[in-house]
């Protein structure tokens, strides 16, 4: 999946996360990520971003997230919808998010 | 207490009324420019919080006491945000009371500069870094002078020869924001041939973060200006306190102002607080008096004798060019190859320079 404009998805109220996803030039994912829960699950929620943009097929993005202590499934429910969005794609795969 | 979410695109009337009685017990004061607001509102229509965004700045962020702690500056700035993602912009400000950083914070926004009595923050932890990155650098002593060269006079080629011949480099920033007259491709054009033969003068656009909208929103409004209202302090922490020693920037140089109170207020500021940051600032007196100003009511007045005598030739040549036409200076651009400005008339010029 190739990103191609900014996609966002999610909101900042509490138990949710909001995530942004914008088309970067070289390969990779960079992201960044601001969460209230740092600390404790700040790596754990690094792991889904990257793993549900790998499952799309996402070689290159710039990911801004702002975490308000969503679950896992939101973390890649809010992702997927954020990425399909920036790839201007609507062949949605929702199986994808039953694999979390 | 539970609220209700919406929104309006645009303030007026009643609401906006409202809008500004609500802001006013919230001590803020509404200073127009809203595009798009959200409101929290209770079951009988009361306002219980708000806030806007005007460009790329979040602003007029208030909640209510009885709300605090229920999530409504989440709400508020959730769809504000999502809002401005919608329509492209993606690096936002905003600005707030240093005791509010910590909410702004945890809602994605790292400051970028503290004054006493308010917090400048975006929403990127490397946006000012990767700006900084992005700068060429330059190497000794090294100065600085910030202009809008709106349009590049000979007093602005005067004040930049004379700086670059203190220091080893001279850094020169053509503010970016297009709020002027000349448009900001042109100005930054005849900036760039005016100062070919200064050797060791770098030119960059000023971006987000040197007399932007968002750090210095009175400098844009200038004639409407009260001099006691600019606020103008947390542009000049922000250029003392990181932009400055990106750089090596230990001088700052500004030509003297007799004419604008707004700059003159920004001027007499930069004498304050700069040399906390370890930045001297040198004021060179203005060569005959030669303002940008003046060179604009020449144009308006059709005197082009008076602008030929203020402006270098590549300035004076852009003019000519592009008199004539209603809209002439909103709407054009500095055209690289003056064949094709020929071939085209004013008309079509102004329609090329839009696509």
């Amino acid at each position: 999946m190739k990103i191609i404009t900014t996609g966002v998805a999610g909101t900042m109220e509490s138990s949710d996360i909001i995530v942004r996803i914008e088309p970067k030039e070289t390969n990779g994912i960079e992201l960044e990520l601001e969460s209230d829960v740092m600390q404790q699950f700040g790596k754990q929620i690094e792991k889904v971003i990257r793993e549900t943009l790998d499952e799309l097929g996402v070689e290159a993005a710039y990911v801004n997230a702002v975490d308000k202590g969503a679950l896992d499934c939101t973390v890649a429910a809010r992702t997927m919808a954020a990425a399909y969005r920036a790839a201007n794609s609507t062949d949605y795969v929702f199986k994808e998010v039953t694999k979390k | 207490m539970s609220f209700i979410v919406s929104e309006a695109a645009g303030l007026h009337g009643p609401q906006l009324e409202k809008t500004a009685e609500f802001l006013l017990k919230m001590g803020l004061r509404y200073e127009g420019g809203a595009e798009y607001t959200v409101f929290l509102v209770d079951e009988e229509g009361e306002i219980l919080g708000t806030g806007s965004l005007c460009g790329s700045v979040l602003k007029y962020i208030a909640v209510d006491d009885a709300l605090q702690g229920e999530g409504g500056a989440a709400a508020i700035v959730s769809r504000l945000v999502q809002h401005a993602y919608l329509l492209g912009r993606r690096k936002l400000f905003l600005f707030t009371k240093p005791q509010n950083e910590y909410l702004f914070r945890s809602l994605g926004f790292f400051p970028i500069a503290s004054t006493n009595s308010s917090c400048y923050m975006e929403n990127s932890r490397r946006g000012l870094r990767n700006f900084l990155d992005s700068l060429e650098k330059g190497e000794g002593v090294q100065g600085a002078i910030v202009a809008n060269c709106n349009p590049f006079t000979l007093g602005h080629q005067f004040l930049m020869e004379t700086a670059a011949a203190q220091v080893d480099t001279l850094h020169v920033f053509v503010v970016s924001e297009d709020a002027s007259e000349f448009p900001f491709e042109a100005r930054f054009g005849l900036v760039k041939k005016g100062t070919e033969h200064i050797k060791n003068l770098i030119l960059h656009e000023s971006g987000d973060y040197i007399i932007s909208h968002s750090t210095f929103p009175t400098y844009f409004i200038k004639n409407e200006a009260e001099a006691e209202a600019v606020n103008a302090e947390l542009d000049l922490v922000l250029f003392g306190e990181r932009i400055a020693p990106a750089l090596g920037i230990t001088k700052r140089f500004v030509g003297t102002e007799p004419f604008c109170a707004v700059t003159n207020v920004y001027n007499e500021k930069m004498k304050e607080i700069l040399p906390r940051y370890g930045v001297e600032v040198i004021e060179i007196e203005r060569k005959d008096g030669i303002s940008a100003s003046t060179v604009r009511e020449a144009m308006a007045a059709g005197d082009l004798e008076t602008v030929r005598r203020l402006v270098p030739d590549a300035t004076y040549d852009y003019i000519l060019k592009t008199i004539g036409g209603e809209d002439r200076l909103a709407d054009t651009v500095l055209r690289e190859d003056p064949e094709q400005a020929v071939e085209t008339g004013p008309a079509e010029q102004t329609k090329g320079a839009r696509v």
